[in-house]
């Protein structure tokens, strides 16, 4: 059986910066009360009529053209987001639409934190299968139009930012290269830990007045942010053991660890557990904040262009988040 | 190695009469979550296995239970399947062949034995039921269908499928808000006192879309599983309008009785209406071991697909 690989990797950031400055003047909060909790400093917000697959289509046309694959080439698109353009179909089909391409199958993985690389294990594993050749995967959000950026919702407005990432799959006959395993989990029992509660179907009616501007809005993220942090630094390392015992490797092994960037306090822990000095865990979400499904491909992006990854080079991808779920993907370079 | 259908379950809630007709609502409030761990306790119990077998988890809804997580979290936790991958996924109508396709594939690699495949919506919550949606409205009903997967063995399984999407006709069938483009809020009560948060269908464009997919995946799938039109027992085609569905199993040449159409008994239910009428048709005794069933769908996205299937 085959394995896939990365053909190409692409990135897009709206260019408004918002420091955290910045939202001092909506909010009462400091510059310094976010760096020493989140370790961000700035994020981007989009503007405009933006949504996750108009910036989903700019980072999907830059890993097309480093992969050199036409867009029509493309056999299936998976679209990760939990902030789609609209609320129905999946923002894949919008990004299908922008992108001027039709007839391959495009839809939506709503994981989440761990969106990305859900989409990323089902595109593997659809190349593994050899049902597809060239599967592009996408990892967007447009955060900024659903937050509540007063005092009342400072817990969670200050971490989120926009942004998308994109890679594009292709098949790699080497089995000691590409996409070596990935791994999945979830525990539904935490779903109201870090959630968006409205429109809710499960609710009669799903949506009302009161939901969207009541005093108690539901159409804003909540977190309870101490509960959240105590799961991540327990499962983030045991799904990134787990990828590496699934091939018989260890933690000194890898190259390069890319966390979700989720909040530079996690990543600092979970690679002081694994034992990885500084220089082999990737973190930019000083410059993001949390970009939910696009954070993982806009820092391996990154990681790449600034030649932290070299060919042969283990490298783990790892998400923990909302649901909660959690995963990882390990790959040979 | 393919996968199979290892056991198949379904839950309607009781009919309740609105907008003039009479469809499955889930009138407690519960959400597509809840209806699919009682399709999937049916699916089990026919597979003989209990929840701790299910090594994965894949939930297709255009409906979930709250803005995120997705209904797959909801749904693992009530089903006690611990600390299993659930995957949501959005493809609208064809959600359930989206979700059966990708399974498959989870199988296949050999990485899983036993996947769990949900179709489950609850759009009760969702629609204008006064006499400006109505027509909408009535279109539609709540439910849940649940296909336990796993290794094949021999000649039954996910025989071949096809998938599709095009996206460039998104807005003659679609749900606009809330809508993360539109800044600086993704929902506001301007757009909640115009309606914009009900879905709304472009009638004409759904169905000829329809009348011309559905035919042509069939034969896609047909020909992916290698067989023909005529070794198919049952045609079970899930589309909005019933009419869609008649008119292309007349194109096929099957006669009335080998064609099910979910829509004409509950209203569409979208992602639920292929496993839904499939586990019927077991539960009722008029499919069984060896039967071959083309499942197709056409809908929202677009979105579209077939798959062959022998039990």
């Amino acid at each position: 059986m085959r394995n896939s690989r990365i053909l190409g990797l692409g990135h897009y950031v709206p260019p408004r910066v918002v420091t955290n400055n910045d939202l001092t003047a909506l909010m009462d909060t400091t510059d310094e009360w976010i760096q020493q909790r989140t370790g961000i400093r700035e994020r981007h917000f989009s503007d405009g009529w933006t949504g996750a697959a108009d910036m989903g289509v700019d980072a999907a046309r830059e890993a097309l053209q480093r992969a050199g694959i036409a867009a029509q080439d493309i056999d299936c698109i998976i679209f990760a987001t939990l902030s789609p353009d609209v609320d129905m179909p999946a923002s894949a089909c919008l990004l299908q639409d922008r992108m001027g391409i039709s007839g391959m199958p495009a839809f939506d993985v709503r994981n989440q934190c761990s969106g990305f690389l859900y989409g990323l294990a089902v595109a593997d594993k659809f190349i593994k299968a050899g049902t597809y050749d060239h599967v592009l995967v996408v990892g967007s959000e447009v955060h900024s139009t659903g937050l509540d950026l007063t005092t009342r919702g400072r817990e969670v407005a200050v971490i989120f930012g926009d942004g998308a990432g994109a890679v594009l799959l292709g098949p790699e006959p080497d089995a000691r290269r590409g996409i070596l395993s990935t791994h999945l989990h979830a525990d539904g029992k935490f779903a109201e830990k870090l959630w968006l509660e409205s429109p809710a179907s499960r609710a009669r009616p799903r949506l009302t007045e009161e939901m969207i501007s009541g005093d108690d809005p539901r159409v804003f993220p909540k977190m309870e942010g101490r509960y959240v942090f105590r799961h991540a630094v327990t499962r983030f390392p045991e799904v990134i053991r787990e990828a590496l015992d699934a091939n018989g490797l260890a933690p000194s092994d890898l190259a390069l660890l890319i966390p979700h960037q989720a909040n530079l306090r996690i990543s600092q822990m979970v690679a002081m557990g694994l034992e990885l000095p500084e220089e082999k865990v990737f973190n930019n979400i000083q410059r993001y904040g949390n970009t939910t499904a696009g954070s993982i491909p806009i820092a391996l992006y990154e990681a790449v262009a600034a030649g932290r990854v070299h060919d042969g080079d283990l490298v783990c991808l790892a998400a923990f988040g909302a649901g909660f779920t959690w995963a990882s993907a390990l790959m040979r370079w | 190695m393919g996968s199979t259908i290892l056991g198949l379950g379904h839950h309607l809630p009781a009919e309740v009469e609105r907008a003039g007709v009479r469809r499955p609502i889930a009138v407690e409030a519960v959400g597509p979550s809840t209806l699919a761990v009682r399709a999937a306790t049916g699916a089990l119990a026919q597979a003989q296995v209990g929840a701790e077998a299910v090594d994965f988890i894949v939930f297709a809804t255009m409906t979930p239970d709250v803005t995120f997580p997705g209904s797959g979290c909801f749904f693992q936790a009530q089903m006690g399947c611990d600390t299993v991958g659930a995957l949501d996924i959005r493809a609208q109508c064809a959600g359930f062949l989206f979700g059966l396709v990708i399974a498959d594939q989870f199988i296949r690699t050999g990485t899983h034995a036993r996947v769990l495949v949900l179709g489950a919506e609850v759009h009760s919550s969702g629609l204008d039921y006064s006499d400006a949606g109505k027509h909408i409205a009535q279109l539609y009903g709540d439910g849940a269908g649940a296909a336990l997967l796993g290794t094949g063995n021999g000649t039954a399984g996910v025989r071949g499928a096809a998938i599709h999407s095009d996206g460039r006709q998104h807005q003659r069938f679609w749900c606009e808000y809330p809508s993360s483009r539109q800044h600086p809020l993704r929902m506001t009560i301007d757009n909640f006192r115009r309606g914009r948060h009900f879905p709304s269908i472009d009638l004409d464009a759904v169905r000829s879309f329809g009348e011309q997919s559905l035919p042509a995946v069939i034969g896609e799938a047909l020909a992916a599983a290698h067989t023909s039109a005529e070794r198919v027992d049952r045609y079970i085609i899930g589309h909005v309008l019933p009419e869609v569905a008649e008119r292309v199993g007349a194109r096929l040449g099957a006669a009335a009785s080998r064609v099910n159409i979910p829509a004409a008994r509950h209203g569409h239910l979208t992602a639920a209406a292929l496993p839904v009428a499939l586990s019927e048709e077991v539960a009722q005794g008029r499919l069984g071991a060896g039967a071959t069933v083309c499942l197709a769908a056409a809908g929202a996205g677009f979105a579209w697909g077939a798959a062959v299937v022998t039990l």
